[in-house]
């Protein structure tokens, strides 16, 4: 069983690797999960962020869950926001698609084209 | 909506939007009353009679950016419910919150599954951090209880500035959650 002393041990972990390489956080991932996303798979999409961001040990990557945002023909939706770039809209979006946007855009910066359904706000 | 945890995924989704701070999810598999019972309590803004009324409308909805005032979240698991011999009840006041109430006949033909609700609370906890959430799992079977309560203001308190993304965390709300849904058997219901 999981018991708060776990955390603890994490907590001292993270702290430590932060005063290394510093608590910024790079890349701000946003799921859209409105009714019309979680009917087309954004669960999915968002566990499968989480998936490989606890794999590949991305430490500065922040995951967030939005509502809707009136493109619902294109769910699921995910918004890629990094500090001083456009905002990157991806959508129609699914697991296996994620990990070629974590490996591509996330990890090597470069952006998924084919999958882009926005820029900009 | 395939199952009753991506329903559930979508009752947490109004809640946060009605700027609740604070979201306590039930879920209670009474085999005894051949009952399951999902409770979603939140201290958003809440609903007058009116709205509360209109919400179970497919034909509102309170997203005023949308174009099209359709809101299908809440009219479908009420649909859905009421399918499986079950009920829906929503109760609010504006400036207090809101409560969901829906009951499923556990054994009915027509009741869908309750899904995956390892994921449904991950992201959501994960992908709110803002929000505190409270979790209960009850089993009630054969004179037996086994339950399982999960508060994540505790989590992030133990955390401090660490995120709620970071991969060990991650790792430990999943294995957290893994653990209460075994234990309460309802990986399966």
């Amino acid at each position: 069983m999981k018991t708060l002393a776990d955390l603890k041990k994490i907590r001292e972990k993270a702290q430590e690797e932060m005063k290394f390489r510093g608590g910024n956080v790079r890349i701000k991932i946003v799921v859209g999960m409105g009714t019309s996303g979680i009917a087309m798979g954004a669960r999915e999409v968002m566990k499968t962020f989480l998936e490989e961001i606890s794999n590949r040990n991305l430490t500065d990557v922040l995951v967030t869950q939005t509502g809707e945002k009136g493109l619902s023909s294109m769910e699921p939706v995910v918004d890629v926001i990094e500090d001083g770039k456009a905002k990157i809209t991806y959508g129609n979006m699914n697991p296996d698609k994620v990990k070629k946007v974590v490996v591509e855009h996330i990890v090597n910066g470069r952006t998924v084209s084919d999958y882009v359904v926005a820029t900009g706000d | 909506m395939q199952d009753i945890s991506l329903h559930l995924l979508d009752i947490i989704e109004n809640s946060v939007r009605a700027k609740a701070r604070n979201i306590k999810v039930r879920v209670i598999n009474n085999a005894e009353k051949n009952r399951l019972r999902i409770i979603v309590e939140d201290d958003g803004v809440g609903m007058d009679t009116q709205t509360l009324e209109r919400a179970q409308d497919p034909f509102y909805t309170s997203k005023a950016e949308r174009e099209k005032k359709v809101g299908l979240g809440i009219p479908l698991f009420k649909q859905n419910a009421e399918l499986a011999n079950g009920s829906f009840k929503m109760a609010s006041e504006p400036g207090f919150g809101t409560v969901l109430t829906v009951d499923f006949e556990l054994s009915n033909i027509d009741r869908m599954p309750l899904g995956n609700l390892k994921d449904t609370l991950l992201g959501s906890i994960i992908g709110h951090p803002e929000v505190d959430f409270s979790i209960h799992l009850t089993c009630r079977e054969r004179g037996h209880e086994q339950s399982f309560h999960f508060d994540t203001a505790a989590i992030k308190e133990e955390l401090g500035d660490i995120p709620l993304t970071y991969p060990d965390v991650i790792e430990y709300i999943d294995q957290s959650l893994f653990e209460g849904i075994q234990n309460t058997n309802m990986e399966d219901v």
